[in-house]
C-alpha cells in the first residue's frame, strides 16, 4: 500500500502542535512528521521548541514560540499559523494543590493554559478561517477529569471542561466537515508527571494502578494521528479513553 | 532524524480472524485487514457468500472456515483451524427490531446466541487453546446501541451492552500478557443487516451532524485498534457515529 493512498498517512496535512517543546505534545509533533505531516510547532521555551524542530523529520516545518496563556501569543500564533487541516492543542500544565489551598489565582493559572487557550487559539484560527474544510481539531484531555486523583480539583475541572466545549464546537464546525475530538490519557511518562512526583505525589504506585503499565508519549501520539488522518473522516464530537486499562476497574461516570 | 520508519498502523505479519466476514462490516474489514498486510482467517455461515469474501483477500495464505459460531461443535472446529492470532474481530451479529412488550422468548434467545453467547463463548475456546498471541488485539463490534437508548432495539442493545462487561473484565484478565480488548460502536452504516429497515436508516441520517457512515470508515477504526499504534488502549470503546453522540 502506497503511503499516498493509505488513509492513516498525514501526508500533504499541515498540522498545528501546541505544547510541542516537551512531552506529549513533542511527541505528537515528532510522529505526525514521521507519517508525512507538514508541522507547525508551538511552545513557550524557544530553546526546547527548536530541539524539536531538529527532531522532525522532512522539511518546510515551521516553529512559533508563544506563550499562550496571554492573549498576545495566541494572536500571534493565529496570524503566523498559516492554512492548517489539523490542531491539536496538546499544552497544559498541572500542580497539586489540595483543595483547602486551592486559590482564584491558582485556578486561574491552571485554566488559561488549560481550558482558555486551547479554545480561545481555536476561535483565533476560526475567526482567520485557518483550518481548512475538513480539518480535524483535537484536543488533548485527561482521564483525570472523570477519575479526579486527590489534589488536582483544578486539573481535573479545566480538563473536563474540555469535554463540554468540543461537544458543542464540533456541532457548529460540522456543517464545513471539520471535526473537533478528546483524548483522555491517562499516566504517560513526561516531564510533567515526573515534576508531579517530586511535588509530592506517589506516582509509582499510580503506575502499578495501570493494567498495561504506564504509557509513552507514543501512545498519545499515534492516537493523535488517526485523529487527525482521514481515517477517522467520521468520527467527531468523541471522547476517546487512552489509559492502558486505568479506568477499567473504575465507575468514572458515577 | 531520517531513519526508515515503520508505519504504525500496520497490519504486516498479524494473523487475524474475523467472523461474520461473508457479508457487511466483517466481510470490509477482512478485505481492508488484507490489504494492509495481515494474513486471514475468515468465517461466515454463507459457503458461496464467505468464498467470494476470499475472493476479494489480497496476498496470500488466508484461510477460510464455514461455520455457524452459535454451534460449538462449529467453534471447535475454527479453534482447531487457527494459531497464534494476533488479532480477533468479533463481527457475526444479528438485529431485529422488536419493542419489548412484543419480546419471545425465542427471539431473546435468538439475538442472544449470535450476538453474545457465540462470541464470548469463541473468545473462551481461543483463550483456552493459547490461540491468542502476546500482545493481541480482541475487538467486539458494538454498536451505539450499547450505550443509548433506542425505541424496538431492546435486546439487541443489552447483548451489546451486555458485551461491555466482558470487554473491560477481559481487558483486566488478560492485561498481564498483554492481550487489548476493547469495542468499536458504530452508528448506522447502510450494511446488509439495515436492508429491510431503509425507513429507519434514512431517519438515522438526519440525527448525524456529518451522515451516514461508510464502512470503510469502520473498518479504519477497527485497524487502529488491531494495530500496535493502539498498543495501550484497553477496556474501552471507540465511538464511530459522525457526531451523533452518546
Amino acid at each position: 500500500m502506497s503511503v499516498a493512498q493509505d488513509p492513516f498517512s498525514l501526508s500533504g496535512k499541515r498540522v498545528l502542535v501546541t505544547g510541542a517543546s516537551s512531552g506529549i505534545g513533542r511527541q505528537i509533533a515528532i510522529t505526525c512528521s514521521q507519517m508525512g505531516a507538514q508541522l507547525v510547532i508551538t511552545g513557550r521555551n524557544t530553546e526546547r521548541l527548536e530541539a524539536t524542530a531538529t527532531a522532525l523529520h522532512g522539511e518546510g516545518h515551521t516553529a512559533i514560540p508563544a506563550d499562550l496563556s496571554q492573549q498576545q501569543g495566541l494572536d500571534l500564533l493565529a496570524d503566523q499559523a498559516g492554512a492548517l487541516n489539523g490542531v491539536v492543542h496538546a499544552a497544559g500544565i498541572s500542580k497539586l494543590v489540595p483543595f483547602r489551598l486551592i486559590s482564584k489565582s491558582h485556578l486561574d493559572e491552571i485554566f488559561d493554559s488549560n481550558t482558555y487557550a486551547p479554545l480561545l487559539l481555536t476561535k483565533g484560527l476560526l475567526a482567520r478561517k485557518r483550518i481548512a474544510s475538513n480539518g480535524s481539531i483535537l484536543f488533548i484531555s485527561a482521564l483525570s477529569s472523570h477519575s479526579g486523583a486527590m489534589a488536582t480539583s483544578a486539573y481535573a475541572a479545566s480538563k473536563s471542561a474540555l469535554l463540554g466545549a468540543m461537544r458543542s464546537l464540533a456541532l457548529e464546525v460540522a456543517k464545513q466537515g471539520m471535526r473537533a475530538n478528546c483524548i483522555a490519557p491517562g499516566y504517560v511518562r513526561t516531564p510533567m508527571l515526573d515534576g508531579l512526583g517530586q511535588g509530592g505525589g506517589n506516582m509509582d504506585a499510580l503506575f502499578d494502578l495501570t493494567p498495561l503499565g504506564m504509557g509513552d508519549p507514543e501512545d498519545v501520539a499515534y492516537a493523535s494521528v488517526f485523529y487527525l488522518s482521514d481515517a477517522s473522516r467520521w468520527v467527531t464530537r468523541n471522547y476517546f479513553i487512552l489509559d492502558g486499562g486505568l479506568s477499567t476497574p473504575m465507575d468514572i461516570y458515577a | 532524524m531520517n531513519a526508515p520508519v515503520i508505519n504504525p498502523f500496520s497490519l504486516q505479519g498479524k494473523t487475524i480472524l474475523v467472523t461474520g466476514a461473508s457479508s457487511g462490516l466483517g466481510q470490509h474489514i477482512a478485505i481492508r485487514c488484507a490489504q494492509r498486510g495481515a494474513r486471514l482467517v475468515i468465517t461466515g455461515r454463507d459457503k458461496a457468500r464467505l468464498q467470494a469474501t476470499y475472493d476479494q483477500l489480497q496476498g496470500e495464505s488466508h484461510v477460510q472456515v464455514q461455520a455457524d459460531l452459535t454451534m460449538a461443535e462449529d467453534r471447535d472446529l475454527l479453534v482447531q483451524s487457527v494459531n497464534a492470532l494476533d488479532g480477533l474481530v468479533h463481527c457475526a451479529g444479528m438485529q431485529k427490531h422488536c419493542p419489548v412488550r412484543q419480546l419471545s422468548e425465542q427471539l431473546m434467545n435468538d439475538i442472544y446466541r449470535v450476538n453474545f453467547l457465540a462470541p464470548v463463548m469463541l473468545t473462551q475456546s481461543l483463550l483456552q487453546a493459547n490461540a491468542i498471541a502476546q500482545q493481541g488485539s480482541i475487538l467486539f463490534m458494538l454498536s451505539t446501541a450499547a450505550h443509548i437508548g433506542t425505541r424496538g432495539l431492546g435486546p439487541y442493545s443489552a447483548m451489546k451492552s451486555g458485551l461491555i462487561g466482558i470487554i473491560k473484565c477481559l481487558a483486566l484478565e488478560q492485561a498481564k500478557r498483554k492481550i487489548r480488548v476493547n469495542g468499536i460502536s458504530p452508528s448506522a452504516i447502510a450494511t446488509p443487516m439495515w436492508d429491510v429497515h431503509q425507513q429507519l436508516l434514512e431517519e438515522q441520517k438526519a440525527r448525524h451532524p456529518l451522515g451516514l457512515g461508510t464502512p470503510d470508515d469502520v473498518a479504519n477504526g477497527a485497524i487502529y485498534l488491531l494495530s500496535d499504534a493502539s498498543r495501550w488502549v484497553t477496556g474501552t470503546s471507540l465511538v464511530m457515529d459522525g457526531g451523533a453522540v452518546i
